[in-house]
């Protein structure tokens, strides 16, 4: 069919043809081809400002050099990035940035993984004809407990301005004086309240903003990436944990477009100490009022003990940051063999969970018309990463409406019927509220209405999806006249056994003051964890665990999105969690003979089907469950 | 040729800063001509008479305003009068013998293209020129020139006079709107142009002072009389700032095409003390430097461009025999090493070095690659930069080191400058 | 010292005058410096919240442009140009007899508080009537040593501060008593360059 495609834009870089469509960057359209023009101030997520100069490239019929990163494509365009004249240029843009760095690399975090660095070095002068002094700036300036400043390593690109205005839209960062003076900084130097912080390392293409954290702790090549997911909450951000001597030293982030957009938040890029192993620990048991150090062996035995005498009076705690693969065999074990229906892994009681709650998936926020915050600032704090995807969306035109949790009415008053599509976000806690407002909205305008409940935990999703809830199974299906007590009920509900089971601090089972009371009066306390807790005094059992930085699963966001957690860290000498499981259920009569996670997923899609999309990634859709 | 007093005509009368004053020399009957007509004939009308702006560029004024996209409203107009280029003093000189003339610019151009808010945005240190806007505004407010329904017209309109604080940049048209929103006064990407996407994201045109002073004159006596005026390419005239080493500086308007020489020896009073002409720079600091044997290059854009130097914003600086031209390349290099705003790399990083280097030529601490150096360094700066400010930073020095290289060499050679006298000498 | 009621209003007036109250911020740091002689930190934090903007935007605007004062000055401003037009015809000998006149160093306020003093490379728009500088934003033009003696003994003697106050019912700012005559004008943050 000779269709003319208006949309594309045919072009050559170096000689080879390159289509794509129109809208195109030069620089992306060479990128297309495999051709790197080098860059500093260009950003994928930022629009272009063209300031560092160091993409410029010919252009025929264009007298001057252009900025690859700013100029976009146009058919029949013949572009040079490698010519004599382009070659000379970028050693006169480095020679520029140059004349006032300190090119202190050997001394400097970025050192290995800095584009200024590599540059020099791919593209740079030689000997440097600048024989004056450098221009002097502050070295440390502490922009807040989080991030240090060199401005003498700075060379305005202003990417992390950028970030401040368009990203974040805290417009916190911002530049001062002008010309050769000019210098990055907070107002008066104030510390940054910034919840983002970190990303401006990130993003800083040289070593002039870094995390106080890191500072000098490792040099980049000696880093083992492990590509994983974040433990702060049920946002999924991904991130790369990078270890060194098998010690964590940073969360980066990997871009994910659907859930981060490559972003992190502070208190889940920075929450890594948590995670952090102090020493090599060995299973305990009490005797005689006294925690003593056993084997798996031996402690297995007599957790299987204990809970062979609870049985179905026995409850289980699993937190929401455990895989799903750790809750299929959590659950079963319960579930099935010790035919116990007391299951939980939440903290409060909340409105029951359903498939409803996540009509909206976090990038299709972009897509909506309006957008209601029930509960205000309380859903950002919840999933701070949120807030980026609200900002974005906000500068491409959706309204976004912050409203308390009590405030339903003030939301529906906001929403004009002709509105075609609005969301709502809302926390757990204020899911019945959010309910109450979906229908209002679905009453008023005559446009789609979703929601997306935010969920605790980076796997709290998923323990919902897998029925770790006293009254409902895998899938939502109800446990008709077999439901159980939950968390809040336990005390009092005569119960045997309690085995907790804990993947990070950060989602503990923290008890309450009716459960401080309640449980040194429990005949078995199995905590089965990561970390050592106030827990510990009153536990029967501590079976060490891993943490969710040294196991490999999958974990479920708010929005439904399956996603692989990897293990960063070996703690080799910890025994899997899963197979801890797997040898409590045989001993209790099981037989199961998983050999290993990747046969527990298998088993957990054959299941229940819709988590077929932990092979893509990509979120579960219970609406189209066979 | 010569003289051709058409802006600065009634400038002798006494007290024309006065709306009455100005009425009686023939003030704001353009305006009220121009409201009798419909904007797009304006336009043409303006396209037809050749004017082309003075800020620098010499672009046709008629053609800039053509480029609005049609049906987009708001649209702004800003009159550009942050005169900052050195050697140049004539808007402030219009600004401060006529302000109503600026202010009946402004309101022809504004009804041209549709505007109802305009701005003049003058720059910091033009404080007396600043008030003698201010009370015209007022006037002509209270006259009915400006507001709701002017002239009972039922057209609208109303100028904000905006204070820039000290910024040369700010002059740059995309630097002026940045600034005028209230940010810093960095450049912006072009595309997309002002005309499209300007003034707070709206389609705006901006006007230097001495072209918005044109029109009243050209609607009143029409596109042929004022095309009859000056060159083909070059209708009207220019006010020509002359500084420097002539017997009498100042401001002349010139018919364009009027030859150098008449304007430095004829109306200067040729250069002063008896001396012999070195050089001289038209245009301002931006611009290259031309020598004796181009006295007889016209009075305008295309004439002064073909001789390699460009007419810019109208200066006109002499300079005799006794001038270090070194000295005066280093001045112009530490002007735009103050005034780069440090938005891109070869010009903020590219000026420091060059000024250091300037900085040890006056110092007697060159050294013989100094010279090369510059060049290079220039070479990398220009057309590299994000705004003219920075290629514009190397044209003087380079242009300089191609006449008088021999003057470095002697700085170098003599470890300092030649032409040094003490300064106390000179004082005492 | 919190900005005065007049100044106050005059910034709220200034962000409902254009179409964006963003615009407002250069005409609030006028309003500013008229009533208080230069910008502080705090005055800068003020006109953020009048505005409701970031306080680091103010500071990003105020830091660019190189006429808002970041201290106290004398009662006048004189300020030379020593562009290369000025040059031309002496400037750098006036500038060299005003020094030797005040006995203070460029960018320095003479002991009795009456004139701050500096040269600047910025052309000031009065390059025909070279050497020239402008005392309290006024054109003093031709300028002979006998015309700068006349101009410091008027100053000296003028006990009203010079820049103009508009803000109506604001009081003429305290000027510097010449305590800090030693400290050269502008930066105040760490500026930068040290060589
Ligand atoms: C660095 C720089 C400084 C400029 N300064 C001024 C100026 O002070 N006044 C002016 O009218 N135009 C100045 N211009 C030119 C303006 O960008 C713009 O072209 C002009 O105001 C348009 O008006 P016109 O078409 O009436 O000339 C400057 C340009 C550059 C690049
Ligand atoms: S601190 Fe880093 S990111 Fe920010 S402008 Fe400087 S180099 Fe760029
Ligand atoms: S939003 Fe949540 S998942 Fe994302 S980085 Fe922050 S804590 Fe981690
Ligand atoms: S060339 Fe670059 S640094 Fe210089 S004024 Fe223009 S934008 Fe600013
Ligand atoms: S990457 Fe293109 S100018 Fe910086
Ligand atoms: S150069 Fe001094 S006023 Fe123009």
């Amino acid at each position: 069919m000779a269709t003319v495609q208006t949309d594309q834009v045919t072009l050559t870089v170096n000689g080879q043809s390159v289509t794509v469509p129109k809208g195109t960057l030069i620089l992306d359209a060479a990128k297309k081809v495999g051709i790197d023009i080098p860059i500093f101030c260009s950003h994928p997520k930022m629009a272009p400002v063209a300031v560092c100069r160091m993409c410029l490239v010919e252009v025929e019929k264009m007298p001057k050099l252009q900025p690859a990163c700013a100029v976009y494509v146009a058919e029949g365009m013949v572009v040079k990035t490698t010519t004599e004249q382009v070659n000379k240029y970028q050693k006169g843009v480095l020679e520029f940035l140059l004349i006032n760095h300190p090119l202190d690399c050997p001394i400097c975090d970025k050192g290995g993984e800095c584009p200024l660095q590599d540059q020099t070095y791919q593209y740079g002068p030689g000997a440097s004809r600048y024989q004056f002094d450098k221009a002097h700036f502050d070295k440390s300036v502490p922009l807040s407990d989080k991030i240090v400043l060199d401005r003498e390593r700075c060379i305005l690109c202003w990417r992390c301005t950028r970030f401040s205005e368009e990203i974040s839209g805290e417009r916190e960062l911002a530049l001062i004086q002008r010309g050769v003076h000019t210098i990055i900084g907070t107002f008066n130097d104030e510390p940054a309240q910034s919840a983002y912080q970190g990303n401006w390392t990130e993003i800083c293409p040289v070593g002039a903003l870094t995390s106080r954290q890191y500072r000098f702790i490792s040099r980049p090549w000696d880093l083992d990436r492990t590509p994983s997911v974040c433990p702060g909450c049920s946002m999924g951000c991904n991130i790369q944990i990078d270890a060194r001597n098998n010690k964590i030293g940073r969360f980066q982030s990997r871009e994910n477009v659907a859930v981060d957009d490559s972003w992190l938040c502070d208190f889940g890029r920075y929450s890594f100490p948590n995670f952090q192993r102090q020493s090599q620990e060995r299973p305990r048991i009490r005797r005689g009022g006294r925690l003593e150090d056993v084997s798996y062996d031996e402690a297995i035995a007599f957790t299987v003990d204990g809970l062979k005498r609870a049985g179905g009076q026995a409850a289980g705690w699993a937190s929401p940051a455990d895989t799903n693969e750790e809750l299929l065999l959590f659950r079963r074990l319960f579930r099935d063999v010790l035919r116990s229906p007391h299951l939980d892994h939440r903290s409060a009681t909340v409105v029951d969970a359903e498939p409803g709650d996540m009509t909206l998936s976090i990038a299709d926020i972009e897509r909506l018309e309006h957008v209601v915050l029930l509960g205000g600032q309380e859903v950002i704090d919840a999933a701070p990463v949120l807030h980026l995807r609200l900002f974005k969306s906000q500068r491409k035109g959706v309204t976004v409406l912050k409203v308390g949790a009590g405030q339903v009415a003030e939301a529906v008053a906001g929403v004009s019927p002709d509105c075609t599509a609005v969301g709502i976000l809302a926390t757990e806690a204020n899911k019945a509220a959010a309910v109450d407002l979906q229908t209002k909205l679905q009453r008023k305008i005559k446009g789609s209405v979703r929601r997306l409940i935010v969920t605790t935990g980076p796997n709290g999703r998923g323990a919902k999806d897998l029925g770790i809830l006293p009254h409902l199974g895998p899938g939502y299906v109800a446990l008709n006249g077999q439901a159980g007590t939950g968390r809040t009920e336990w005390p009092g509900a005569g119960l045997r056994a309690l085995y907790v089971h804990e993947s990070s601090p950060l989602h503990g089972f923290t008890p309450t003051d009716a459960e401080s009371m309640w449980l040194p009066t429990v005949p078995l306390l199995v905590f089965h964890r990561f970390k050592p807790s106030p827990l510990d005094e009153m536990a029967h059992v501590i079976l060490p665990g891993h943490a969710f930085t040294e196991k490999d699963g999958t974990v479920t966001n708010m929005e439904g999105r399956v996603q692989r957690i990897r293990k960063g860290i070996d703690a080799a000498w910890v025994r899997e969690d899963w197979l801890v499981f797997q040898e409590i259920a045989n001993q209790l009569g099981a037989s199961w003979s998983y050999e290993s996670v990747g046969q527990i997923t298998s088993d957990l899609v054959r299941g229940l089907p819709p988590y077929m999309a932990v092979n893509q990634e990509a979120r579960v859709l219970w609406s189209e469950r066979p | 040729m010569g003289i051709k007093p058409l802006l600065t005509k009634d400038f002798a009368t006494e007290n024309l800063k006065q709306l009455a004053v100005y009425e009686k020399t023939g003030g704001y009957t353009g305006f009220k001509k121009a409201l009798e007509m419909q904007p797009d004939a304006l336009v043409d009308l303006v396209k037809a008479s050749g004017l082309r702006g003075r800020g620098g560029a010499g672009f046709p004024t008629g053609n800039k305003w053509s480029f609005l996209p049609k049906g987009m409203y708001p649209r702004y107009l800003v009159c550009n009068a942050d005169e900052s280029e050195p050697g140049c003093f004539k808007d402030r000189y219009l600004m401060e013998n006529s302000p109503h003339q600026v202010l009946e610019g402004i309101l022809i151009a504004s009804y041209a293209i549709g505007c109802n808010l305009a701005f003049i945005y003058i720059r910091g240190e033009y404080l007396p020129q600043t008030e003698a806007l201010e009370a015209a505004i007022d006037e002509a407010r209270q006259a009915g020139y400006l507001g709701k329904n002017v002239l009972g017209k039922g057209y609208d309109l109303d100028v904000i006079l905006h204070r820039g604080a000290g910024a040369y940049i700010c002059g740059e048209e995309t630097a002026m709107l940045t600034s005028l929103e209230g940010y810093r006064g960095e450049p912006r990407l072009k595309p997309p142009f002002p005309a499209v996407k300007g003034l707070y994201g709206k389609p705006t045109v901006v006007n230097n002072v001495e072209t918005v002073c044109n029109l009243p004159h050209i609607v009143l006596n029409g596109a042929d009389w004022f095309k009859a005026i000056g060159t083909p390419t070059g209708s009207g005239t220019r006010l020509w700032c002359m500084s420097g080493h002539v017997n009498r500086p100042g401001n002349y308007e010139m018919e364009n095409g009027t030859p150098i020489r008449e304007l430095i020896e004829e109306h200067g009073g040729g250069v002063w003390k008896n001396r012999k002409l070195k050089a001289f720079q038209p245009g301002g600091a931006s611009m290259m430097v031309l020598l004796p044997e181009h006295l007889d290059v016209g009075l305008d854009f295309d004439a002064i461009a073909k001789a390699g130097s460009l007419a810019g914003a109208g200066a006109m600086v002499v300079m005799d025999e006794t001038t270090c031209m070194v000295d005066a390349a280093r001045r112009y290099v530490k002007f735009f090493e103050h005034e780069s705003c440090g938005k891109c790399t070869p010009c903020r990083e590219g000026t420091y070095w060059m000024a250091n280097i300037f900085d040890r030529f006056e110092g007697g601490e060159a050294k013989v690659g100094d010279i090369d150096l510059l060049l290079d360094i220039g070479y990398n700066i220009d057309g590299r930069s994000f705004c003219p400010l920075g290629d514009a930073s190397t044209w003087f020095p380079r242009s300089v080191i191609k006449f008088f290289r021999d003057e470095f060499q002697e700085h170098i050679s003599e470890k300092g400058c030649p032409f040094k006298k003490s300064v106390q000498e000179a004082v005492a | 010292m919190p900005l005065a009621k007049p100044t106050v209003t005059q910034i709220q007036e200034l962000a409902a005058r254009y179409p964006s109250k963003q615009s407002a911020i250069i005409p609030a740091l006028w309003a500013v410096q008229h009533e208080q002689g230069y910008v502080t930190d705090a005055a800068m934090s003020e006109i953020a919240q009048h505005l409701g903007l970031p306080p680091s935007l103010i500071e990003a605007t105020a830091s660019f442009y190189s006429m808002f004062l970041t201290r106290p000055e004398g009662r006048h401003d004189v300020v030379i140009c020593v562009n290369a037009p000025c040059m031309l015809r002496g400037a750098d000998e006036m500038a060299a007899y005003l020094e030797r006149q005040l006995g203070v160093r460029d960018g320095a306020t003479t002991s009795d508080g009456a004139i701050t003093w500096h040269s600047t490379i910025e052309c000031l728009g009065a390059c025909g009537g070279a050497p020239m500088m402008q005392v309290d934003h006024r054109f003093e033009e031709n300028l002979t040593p006998e015309r700068i003696d006349a101009i410091i003994e008027r100053l000296r003697t003028d006990p009203l501060p010079g820049p103009p106050h508009k803000g109506e019912g604001v009081e003429a700012p305290t000027p510097n008593k010449g305590e800090d005559v030693a400290q050269p004008k502008k930066p105040a943050r760490p500026r930068a360059r040290k060589n």
